[in-house]
């Protein structure tokens, strides 16, 4: 790597760490801490948080998504912090041709003319780690090209010296420091799967099999042939946005099907076959007139361990009947651990988010407000283990709740389990 | 259904023949001389001072429900009966699931007895039944009835017994705690709840309406009435296949006490039965306002839907039951030597079994 690219790089980062640390460290900053003032300490967090973001956006790749995992770990960071870094999803700028040309030829190892008989300057999106352009095959066939940002693997090794140094400046200032390096592991371990395009072909093939045909699910064809470790090729797809009330409607489509078909299909995906798509983000999802559901982007995709869908299954079940040894016996199957294997930290953590849902009983739905609720309890406990999995699950659930309130209707994961039965 | 809809003979009704309940004495146990406790679980229901085991949330929930189908009948009321030629066979049947223990291979039954634990559980969906508004939808009032009371207690009763409450577990539980004596903690298969959701086919589907003229709220509760008494009664032969099972020595290390978990369960359902039948008839025997303010005789509506439903599910259900089955047992037989002549003597045992020609509950101008 040429070493401008890397000095600046780390500049860029060690600027920003700086800002935060400047942040945290202004005496009327420390003083409102101390005080409890909590709308200036948000405050603080904000500008911190605007900072990192600011970051991210120019420097992409690793940091961006640092900042993404860190908005979904309300279970780590504080909440305001959280919800300045969600915005990381939707505002990254667009790469220029030249490079995505570049970067193709490179990877397919031909000119692009020879490849594709139509080529889409302009992106149909871009995103953290790549950006999708309209193209057609020789032959005809439509297709979405996900092209990886150049670099990002080489970058991956320096970007992560630099957060880890955030990370030890946080550790330092922060009066109750959160562990942030082993969640830095995972994040990069998410992030080198991610980073494979070949895998993310693999585990859109294998969600494709868990559904048959007429089953009303859509995941997008693969073509081998035009992709590789940072080229994916894929069928394009079209479909209404999921969140876009006003188009299904016009096109004639019945919300509250939809958001069953929806909760169906995670269901399906996390209960029965044990293997999901972890990232139901509402930009992933598009309905078809035909009220197919499109799934998109197979980049972060989840094996759960044997026994995991029917330990969570005896959580929800548990928390409807109000029954709490079977809440605790369940929280432990799903490898939830406490510091000295006290279960009433447990207890008291179901009970809270119990208390958060709407009714003041569980239904089978987890709200945002439950899962907030869920892993505020968490953070204030900070002698609890909390297994990914399940955080990745219960984020799931947030998204779906979400998406199910956007349309006008409830996400109840018991009730879809039970369509079934 | 016998002529006694309701064995009542412990209960002295006379002193009680109210048919006002208020919720809570819809879910009163009464006294238990001794609670039940399943392999360790603390579950619903009790018994008396004789050892006979008594239904939870029963005190005043039996002669309530005996008082209603009294009523009914002395007002010349109709109570309506399913005929028992209609209940499909258990697959495997009893036999078959013998001869596959007894070759050591318990998976099959094991599932079997998971899934049927998890779809009790399941029930617990009865108390999000959406009520009509009767008063709007139905020409005569409804003051006295079961139909009054499913919103005040018996919808939550029938829920929580199946799906337990608080530290109390329920038949979801109890049937755990059958298959565990039985099969000693036996390792539960990993693909339960593919079993339960998986089968090709099901998206999300607006119920088709069967009666568009009438309130949607309506149709859709007597739906899931009839929907729910068609499973209560249809589960009579999971009753008898379960009992049969566990209480083989040969199989099953608890025969007495396992298959006496089934036998409570089976009686905890029977004023499940008898509140839907009641409900029903009741519904049957009145007027429904459609939505253009004409009238339409309840019966035509009752008799319709349990018509629909009993034709499909005596159709299409064993059939599905039998194909899941046979997958289990091919993918638990898979390297097993003497797998073949198993399969042989597995087939020899088959049940043959086809629905009777007629549900009981044709429209009426198929009956003239
Ligand atoms: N097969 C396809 N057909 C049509 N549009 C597509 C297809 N694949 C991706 N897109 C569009 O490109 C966008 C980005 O794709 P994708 O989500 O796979 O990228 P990503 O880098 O993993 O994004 P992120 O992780 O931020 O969600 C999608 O939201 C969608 O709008
Ligand atoms: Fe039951
Ligand atoms: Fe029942």
């Amino acid at each position: 790597m040429k070493w401008p690219t890397l000095a600046w790089r780390t500049w860029r980062v060690a600027r920003t760490g700086v800002f935060i640390w400047g942040l945290y460290k202004w005496p009327s900053a420390w003083q409102a801490w101390g005080e409890g003032d909590s709308t200036h300490r948000d405050r603080v967090h904000e500008r911190a948080a605007q900072a990192v973001l600011d970051c991210a956006l120019e420097m992409r790749g690793v940091i961006i998504k640092t900042c993404q995992a860190i908005a979904t770990r309300s279970d780590v960071f504080p909440k305001p912090f959280v919800e300045v870094l969600k915005q990381c999803h939707d505002s990254v700028p667009a790469c220029d041709f030249t490079v995505v040309r570049q970067v193709v030829e490179e990877e397919l190892g031909k000119p692009l003319d020879t490849l594709f008989a139509e080529f889409d300057r302009e992106p149909l999106a871009s995103a953290s780690l790549a950006q999708v352009h309209r193209a057609r095959l020789l032959d005809g066939r439509e297709v979405a090209v996900k092209v990886q940002y150049p670099g990002l693997e080489d970058l991956v090794g320096l970007d992560l010296t630099n957060v880890q140094l955030a990370c030890r400046i946080y550790e330092y200032f922060d009066p109750q420091p959160i562990a942030l390096l082993p969640l830095l592991k995972e994040i990069t371990d998410h992030l080198e799967m991610e980073l494979d395009f070949t895998r993310e072909a693999d585990n859109a093939d294998r969600v494709r099999e868990i559904f048959g045909e007429g089953e009303g699910v859509v995941v997008p064809k693969i073509y081998r042939e035009w992709s590789s470790r940072r080229v994916l090729t894929m069928e394009l797809v079209e479909g209404i946005k999921i969140t876009d009330a006003t188009a299904l409607e016009a096109a004639g489509l019945d919300l509250e099907l939809v958001v069953q078909d929806l909760m169906q299909i995670f269901v399906r995906m996390i209960f029965a076959a044990g293997f999901f798509q972890a990232d139901p983000h509402p930009g992933n999802l598009m309905v078809q007139p035909n009220r197919d559901t499109v799934v998109l982007d197979y980049g972060l995709c989840k094996q759960l361990p044997d026994g995991f869908g029917m330990g969570l299954f005896e959580l929800l079940f548990s928390m409807m009947t109000v029954n709490e040894s079977a809440m605790v016996r369940a929280f432990t199957e799903l490898g939830f651990q406490t510091a000295d294997g006290d279960t009433d930290v447990l207890l008291m953590i179901a009970r809270r988010m119990i208390g958060r849902s709407d009714t003041g009983r569980f239904e089978g739905e987890f709200t945002e407000e439950m899962t907030d609720e869920l892993f505020e309890a968490i953070r204030e406990n900070p002698l609890v283990d909390v297994p990914t999995d399940f955080v990745l699950v219960g984020r799931v659930f947030t998204f779906l709740s979400g998406i199910a309130h956007t349309l006008g209707h409830r996400a109840n994961v018991l009730a879809a389990m039970g369509a079934g039965a | 259904m016998s002529e006694t809809p309701l064995h009542t003979d412990h209960l002295n009704r006379s002193s009680d023949s109210r048919t006002d309940y208020s919720f809570e004495e819809l879910l009163d146990d009464g006294q238990y001389a001794e609670p039940l406790i399943a392999n360790g679980v603390r579950c619903h229901g009790g018994f008396d001072e004789d050892g006979r085991y008594r239904s939870p949330r029963t005190r005043h929930r039996l002669p309530a429900i005996a008082t209603w189908q009294a009523a009914l009948q002395e007002s010349g009321g109709e109570l309506l009966e399913i005929s028992k030629a209609l209940i499909p066979p258990q697959y495997p049947n009893v036999d078959q699931a013998i001869l596959l223990c007894r070759h050591g291979v318990r998976d099959p039954v094991v599932r079997a007895l998971t899934v049927i634990s998890v779809v009790e559980g399941f029930g617990a969906v009865i108390r999000d039944v959406k009520l009509p508004d009767f008063d709007r939808s139905l020409v005569e009032p409804i003051e006295g009835t079961a139909l009054a009371h499913l919103g005040q207690g018996l919808f939550e009763a029938h829920a929580r017994d199946e799906a337990g409450w608080g530290e109390q577990g329920g038949h979801k539980q109890m049937w755990e705690a059958a298959r565990d004596l039985a099969f000693e903690n036996p390792k539960i298969p990993q693909d339960v709840l593919m079993r339960i959701m998986g089968g090709g086919g099901r998206r999300a589907r607006k119920r088709e309406r069967l009666f568009p003229q009438i309130d949607e709220t309506l149709e859709s509760m007597i739906m899931m009435l009839s929907n729910v008494l068609l499973v209560e009664i249809f589960a009579e032969q999971v009753f008898s296949w379960g009992h049969a099972v566990l209480s083989n020595p040969e199989i099953s290390a608890e025969p007495d006490r396992a298959s006496a978990m089934v036998s409570y369960i089976q009686s905890d359902e029977n004023p499940h039965v008898e509140y839907l039948r009641v409900a029903l008839s009741e519904l049957a025997g009145r007027t429904i306002r459609t939505v253009d303010d004409k009238t339409l005789p309840g019966r035509e509506v009752v008799f319709g839907m349990l018509h629909a439903l009993l034709s499909q599910m005596t159709r299409t259900r064993p059939e599905e039951q039998k194909d899941q089955a046979q997958e289990s047992l091919h993918a638990a037989l898979q390297g097993l030597e003497n797998r073949q002549s198993i399969e042989e003597e597995f087939r020899s045992l088959e049940t043959v079994w086809a629905p009777p020609a007629t549900t009981g509950f044709e429209p009426l101008s198929a009956e003239l």
